[in-house]
C-alpha cells in the first residue's frame, strides 16, 4: 500500500494497523539502543516507538519532520514474546503559512485485545520550500 | 525504587551522553531514518543547523528514570506528558530530573504526580513535563 502524504490526510483518518512480535532480538537491540540495562518487561517506550514506526510505515512524512509533544498511557506490564497490534488515527491537521502541523492518536493492544498503551503525538512539518526560500 | 514516596522527593536523576553513534542506533532499532536525525549533510542545511536525537530517545531516558523510581507500578499504570523544548544534540549530556509534587489518594489508589525536566550541560530545557503514577495505596503507606 502507498504511503498516505500529509495533503492526502484529514482528521479521523486511521493508518492501516500494524502487528510487532516484540522478540527478544527485538527488545535487546531497542535497551542497546537506548543505553540502557537487561529488563524483565518490554520496556513502555519501545512499544511506544512500534507505535510511531507503525503509523510512520504508512506516512510519507519529508525530511525534517520533529516531534513537538508527546503523552502515553500504560495500562500493563508487556512479557517479551508479546505480539501487538498498533493503531494510529489523525485527530488534527493545521495548516497555517508559518506551520504545518498533525496530532496522532496512537493505540496499542496485545493479542488478547487488550490496551496495553495509548498516546497522542503532535509533530511539526518543515514548511514546504519556494524558489524564493 | 525510591525507598520513600512522598511530595516533594526528588527522583534519582538519569543522565546520558548523546552521540551520533547513539542516534544511529536508535534509528535502527526504532526504524525512523529521518534524515534530521542520521544525515549530517542533510540536517546542517535546516535550521536546525546539525542532526538532533530522536525525542523518543530522550523520552526513554524519562522513562528510564520513572521505571527506577516507580518500577512495575510506572510500566503498567504510568501517564506521561511532556513538550519538545529544543533539540538534543551529538555531544550533549543530558540529564533528566523529575520530583514528586503531589499525591492524591483516592479509594485505594494513590496518585503520584511529578514534574519532569530534561536539561543539556548548558543547563537549557529540551523536554518538560509531568507524569503520574498509580500505586497501590497500602504500597505507598508502608513505605512511609
Amino acid at each position: 500500500m502507498p504511503a498516505i502524504s500529509y495533503e492526502e490526510l484529514t482528521p479521523g483518518y486511521e493508518f492501516p494497523p500494524a502487528s510487532y512480535e516484540l522478540t527478544p532480538a527485538l527488545i535487546s537491540k531497542y535497551v542497546k539502543a537506548v543505553d540502557s540495562s537487561g529488563v524483565e518487561f518490554v520496556p513502555p517506550l519501545a512499544i511506544g516507538a512500534c507505535a510511531m514506526s507503525a503509523m510512520a510505515e504508512s506516512l510519507s512524512l519529508p525530511p525534517g519532520t520533529i516531534h513537538a509533544s508527546q503523552e502515553f498511557e500504560f495500562f500493563k506490564l508487556v512479557p517479551i514474546g508479546t505480539v501487538i497490534n498498533c493503531q494510529a488515527k489523525v485527530v488534527r491537521k493545521l495548516a497555517r503559512t508559518m506551520m504545518r502541523m498533525l496530532v496522532l492518536e496512537l493505540n496499542v493492544l496485545d493479542e488478547s485485545k487488550e490496551r496495553v498503551q495509548s498516546g497522542k503525538a503532535t509533530i511539526v512539518l518543515p514548511l514546504q520550500r519556494t524558489n524564493a526560500q | 525504587m525510591l525507598s520513600e514516596i512522598c511530595g516533594g522527593k526528588i527522583l534519582p536523576p538519569v543522565v546520558k551522553h548523546i552521540t551520533q553513534e547513539k542516534i544511529n542506533l536508535y534509528a535502527e532499532a526504532s526504524g525512523d531514518f529521518n534524515p534530521i536525525h542520521v544525515d549530517e549533510a542533510f540536517a546542517a542545511q535546516t535550521p536546525l543547523g546539525g542532526t538532533i536525537a530522536h525525542g523518543m530517545l530522550i523520552l526513554a531516558y524519562v522513562s528510564e528514570m520513572m521505571t527506577q523510581a516507580f518500577g512495575k507500578n510506572w510500566v503498567s499504570n504510568g501517564k506521561l506528558s511532556i513538550r519538545f523544548k529544543a533539540p538534543a544534540r551529538p555531544g550533549d549530556t543530558v540529564t533528566v530530573r523529575g520530583k514528586i509534587d503531589s499525591i492524591e489518594d483516592k479509594e485505594s489508589v494513590s496518585s503520584v504526580n511529578c514534574s519532569i525536566e530534561c536539561c543539556n550541560q548548558k543547563d537549557e530545557t529540551i523536554i518538560t513535563g509531568g507524569a503520574i503514577v498509580k500505586l497501590p495505596f497500602l504500597e505507598r503507606t508502608a513505605d512511609v
